[in-house]
């Protein structure tokens, strides 16, 4: 709480005012010779106790009365972001997380989070007069001085933004700016508390604690809290885009949001190079994942567009922009001597009719000689590389590449990225080797998009060689070994299996599974050639390289040229076409709990004032002399209630001492 | 007149209406009022036997004609009524707020009711405490006495702490014959001692009233401001805040007043509370008035 006009304040002295003339009321007192002394000092003595309460209470409400005056004439101000126990500021910075989660709507009002939050400070700032705003953004972390709150709103840097934001980042940001600033500081952090922009738990909320905690003045830290409940939504997320010969595969996923039930049509606007078609999803359930395969012109080598849905509680995760480049043929290679397993490997890597695929094998003794330039995935069933042949395949992977290693039939101490194969293990005689258990949403052997199982429980082996080393497990044998794991190493993935499509091995290459696990190190691998067409807001592919320009190519929405850099679509960088759409992370719902908020901000005696809808509130501050006005009028009413004479009913009914009491 | 306490022409309103004594008196001398004993008036008291030694004028020979038998017819006796007026001139007695002093309002009433008495051939006397029982004007018929009992009344000085139990107890003890007996006083005292001085009266059966004289403002206790109260008996005082402390000083006088006028009950004494600011003329009609008619049952 603040005042408008201190000054007046001074007349709070003004409470003194009964309690001073009840003091020189008690020294002005008559002298008068009495009688009846006896009964005036029994009064005297039984007057205490509840009789003083109730003229201390007369006393204190006449003092507060006048004190209430005083503070109703000062003009006060509470603000929600201060409380009671503000004083006067002099900076306040305001973190304001832009995130495209920002810009969904309350259920109760029109405008975005975003915008009911600027609106709020700016009112706030307009109450608190001379305070400075400086603000830090969540999309472009530079601090900025806002000459005027009532500017706030309008900024470019206050905009719509589809940028995922970083709140240790942002704190961290704010503690920097303070060190080099002086005077009573508040920080604000607007946010809609999203768990996924929050990060609790990491190790950075640390540093941006220690670097408030250094600062030569403390500030105080407030949370405004954006949450309550939302418009109804449905958001639209691009998996992937991948070109396959004349046609574009995407994989996409609508989501709705959990308070609509029932099947509900919603239409899906496609946008290819400038041309427009719409069609109905039906969305049963909560979400629906769907592949939609697009016929390109074959005039074109390269292209862009959108998938939109109408709009809704947020606008901003109703659309998902792509972008196509040449076709290119998916190349694998197969590096193992002849045999049986090389036979099931290279038909499991290009079976016969799908369109763009060719596998090629390569003498282990020739695996210094491969090209992985225009490489998906390499099959790898031999010695694991050692010396250069290593490192062009660590390359690979950096680069996207996929590399599957399966045993290579002898016992090795070669290792690769901190894994080697045991010595080969053959079952008993009669027994096999059977898979126990394996992961179902993720790796190779996972469910299929509809949700049904590999028959990966059919595979049964009577030799197989165990990856030993620090790799994820993803499925074991019945006696709990690992049959495979992953290692990750940059944007590639190296796969270990255990077993060989070798009858004298396992029946691997019934094709049962072989033919998924092969094709999908195979997808993988060739994604990173279409990858290279799609990328997240304010990721690294988004950065511009020295002396290149950013041009924006489609024309969906009402592009801000200022913000250029925090929005999604498909923009030339340089010679790259590229289609930026939000952060995936961006349309996880979960909020961050309390408890993570104090764990994040732990001694930093911050405040959280949450706001919940649009019409809750309109402003984080208001006026609050009404108030004092009622409080002066109840301690006025409370003190003529209470110098109101004690209605006794036996005074009422007899007066012993009335003259007519005779008795003769 | 002499003295600023008389009202010749309330007195000569007053003269009308005797002043009765409730019980039975023994003069000296014949008068107006009834005596326990049996005498020669003209009013028939009762029969009883004949016994050896009485009077035989005083056989009823209609009665003997009747019955055969002697009896006497007796008589009630009337004799005369000696009053005394106990006054307390206490310190307390000296107060006056916005009405004439209690003492002047005693003296009032005792001048009144002796000059009526006297008036009636009554004989009325005067005793005065404070402390201790200190002055005393015996009972007189002569009204040549009267000068002396108005200027001693007019005299009294109200001063000291009061001792009107003591002097109540040596006024029982010293009045060998029943009189009418009238307490002029606050009663500011002990009032179970007070009661037990009042039976000591009504055991010595004298037909005792009282008059409880109170000033207005002790019994209102009406003050706007703080004041510092210093009491007319012992000096000592005492600062307070009236507003404050009205309800319990109601409640302490209430209660005060109820017991005294208890103990007078108990001891068949005539109660009356008296504020200062009261009339003398309807004051006095009607105590004299509630007199006569308890007389002549």
């Amino acid at each position: 709480m603040h005042f408008l006009t201190p000054v007046l304040l001074w007349f709070t002295i003004a409470a003194a005012i009964p309690i001073a003339i009840h003091l020189l009321n008690r020294r002005r007192h008559k002298t008068i010779p009495w009688a009846a002394m006896q009964f005036l000092l029994k009064a005297t003595r039984e007057s205490r106790g509840k009789k003083k309460l109730r003229h201390i209470l007369i006393l204190t409400c006449r003092a507060l009365a006048l004190a209430a005056l005083a503070f109703a004439a000062a003009k006060p101000v509470i603000s929600g972001l201060f409380g009671w126990g503000g004083g006067k500021v002099d900076l306040v910075v305001l973190l304001l997380d832009r995130s495209a989660s920002m810009e969904a709507k309350p259920s109760d009002g029109y405008d975005a989070r975003r915008e009911i939050v600027l609106k709020k400070v700016r009112d706030t700032m307009r109450d608190l007069g001379s305070a400075r705003l400086v603000l830090i953004d969540s999309a472009t972390l530079s601090p900025q001085e806002v000459p005027s709150p009532d500017v706030l709103p309008e900024l470019s840097i206050t905009g719509v933004s589809d940028t995922a934001a970083d709140l240790p980042t942002l704190v961290g940001k704010a503690a920097e700016f303070l060190s080099e600033t002086k005077g009573r500081a508040e920080v604000w952090i607007a946010t809609d508390l999203q768990a996924s922009n929050w990060h609790p738990g990491d190790s950075r909320w640390a540093n941006a604690r220690a670097s408030l905690a250094a600062l030569p003045r403390k500030p105080a830290l407030r949370v405004l809290g954006l949450t309550g409940a939302s418009a109804p939504n449905t958001t639209l997320r691009l998996l992937s885009a991948k070109r396959i010969g004349k046609e574009l595969q995407l994989e996409a996923e609508v989501t709705r949001s959990d308070e609509t039930r029932g099947a509900t049509n919603v239409p899906l606007t496609l946008q290819l190079n400038g041309s427009r078609t719409t069609e109905n999803l039906t969305l049963t359930g909560q979400s629906l994942h769907f592949q939609k395969r697009i016929a390109l012109p074959a005039d074109v080598e390269q292209g862009h567009g959108s998938l939109s849905l109408p709009g809704d509680g947020n606008p901003r995760d109703n659309v998902a922009f792509f972008a196509y480049g040449p076709e290119r043929p998916v190349k694998s290679v197969v590096v193992a001597p002849p045999g049986e397993a090389v036979d099931y490997l290279l038909l499991a890597a290009a079976p016969p009719g799908f369109g763009g695929q060719s596998a090629t094998r390569l003498d282990p003794s020739q695996a210094a000689s491969l090209s992985t330039a225009d490489t998906s995935a390499v099959i790898w069933a031999a010695p694991l590389p050692t010396g250069a042949t290593a490192a062009a395949m660590e390359a690979l992977l950096s680069g996207g590449g996929q590399v599957l290693f399966l045993p290579p039939a002898k016992a090795s101490e070669d290792a690769f990225l901190e894994t080697k194969w045991s010595a080969p293990t053959e079952a008993g005689t009669g027994k096999f080797f059977i898979l126990k258990d394996w992961n179902h949403s993720d790796g190779l052997l996972r469910d299929g998009t509809d949700g049904s199982p590999l028959p990966a429980e059919r595979f049964k082996a009577i030799r197989r060689q165990l990856p030993l080393g620090d790799a994820t497990p993803l499925a074991r044998w019945d006696d709990g070994e690992p049959f495979l794991v992953r290692r990750v190493l940059d944007r590639g993935t190296a796969w270990f299996l255990g077993s060989l499509p070798d009858y004298t091995w396992s029946n691997l290459g019934d094709a049962d599974v072989l033919l998924p696990v092969v094709q999908r190190v195979v997808a993988a691998g060739a994604e990173r050639f279409d990858a290279s067409y799609l990328g997240e807001v304010g990721g690294d592919t988004a950065r511009l390289n020295p002396g290149e320009t950013r041009i924006r190519l489609d024309d969906f929405g009402a592009p801000d040229p200022a913000n250029a850099a925090y929005e999604a679509g498909v923009y030339r960088l340089g010679d790259r076409v590229i289609a930026l759409n939000r952060p995936i992370a961006e349309d996880f719902p979960e909020m961050v709990s309390r408890d993570a908020i104090d764990a994040s901000l732990e001694g930093t005696g911050y405040t959280l004032f949450e706001q919940a809808g649009q019409a809750a509130d309109t402003k984080l501050s208001r006026d609050i002399w009404r108030a004092f006005l009622a409080a002066m009028l109840f301690f006025l009413l409370a003190e003529a209630l209470l110098c109101l004479p004690k209605r006794s009913t036996e005074t009422s009914t007899e007066r012993p001492f009335s003259p007519s009491a005779t008795d003769h | 007149m002499k003295y600023d306490f008389l009202d010749s022409d309330l007195l000569s309103r007053l003269a009308a209406l005797p002043v009765e004594a409730r019980l039975p008196m023994l003069g000296n001398v014949a008068g107006k009022h009834r005596s326990p004993h049996r005498g020669s008036s003209v009013e028939f008291a009762e029969y009883r036997k004949y016994v050896a030694g009485d009077d035989t004028r005083r056989l009823d020979w209609k009665a003997y004609g009747r019955s055969d038998r002697y009896y006497i017819k007796e008589f009630e006796a009337d004799t005369n009524l000696r009053a005394y007026f106990v006054v307390d001139t206490s310190g307390s007695m000296a107060f006056s707020g916005h009405a004439p002093a209690k003492i002047q309002f005693a003296r009032r009433i005792a001048a009144s009711l002796s000059y009526l008495l006297v008036n009636q051939g009554d004989a009325a006397g005067l005793s005065v405490c404070t402390d201790k029982l200190h002055l005393e004007v015996p009972p007189s018929r002569r009204p040549a006495h009267l000068d002396r009992l108005f200027s001693t009344l007019g005299k009294l000085d109200p001063s000291g702490e009061t001792g009107l139990v003591p002097a109540l107890h040596t006024i029982a003890e010293k009045i060998g014959q029943r009189a009418f007996i009238v307490i002029l006083s606050d009663l500011f005292t002990d009032p179970q001692a007070l009661g037990d001085a009042l039976q000591h009266l009504r055991y010595r059966k004298h037909d005792v009233s009282v008059f409880h004289l109170l000033d207005p403002l002790e019994l209102g206790f009406e003050f706007d401001r703080p004041h510092r109260f210093v009491d007319l008996e012992d000096g000592t005082s005492i600062v307070a805040e009236p507003t404050l402390i009205a309800e319990e000083y109601h409640g302490a006088l209430r209660e005060f007043l109820k017991t005294v006028r208890a103990k007078c009950h108990d001891a068949n004494a005539a109660y009356q509370l008296v504020t200062t600011d009261t009339a003398l003329e309807p004051l006095l009609r009607d105590f004299l008035m509630a007199r006569i008619a308890r007389a002549k049952h």
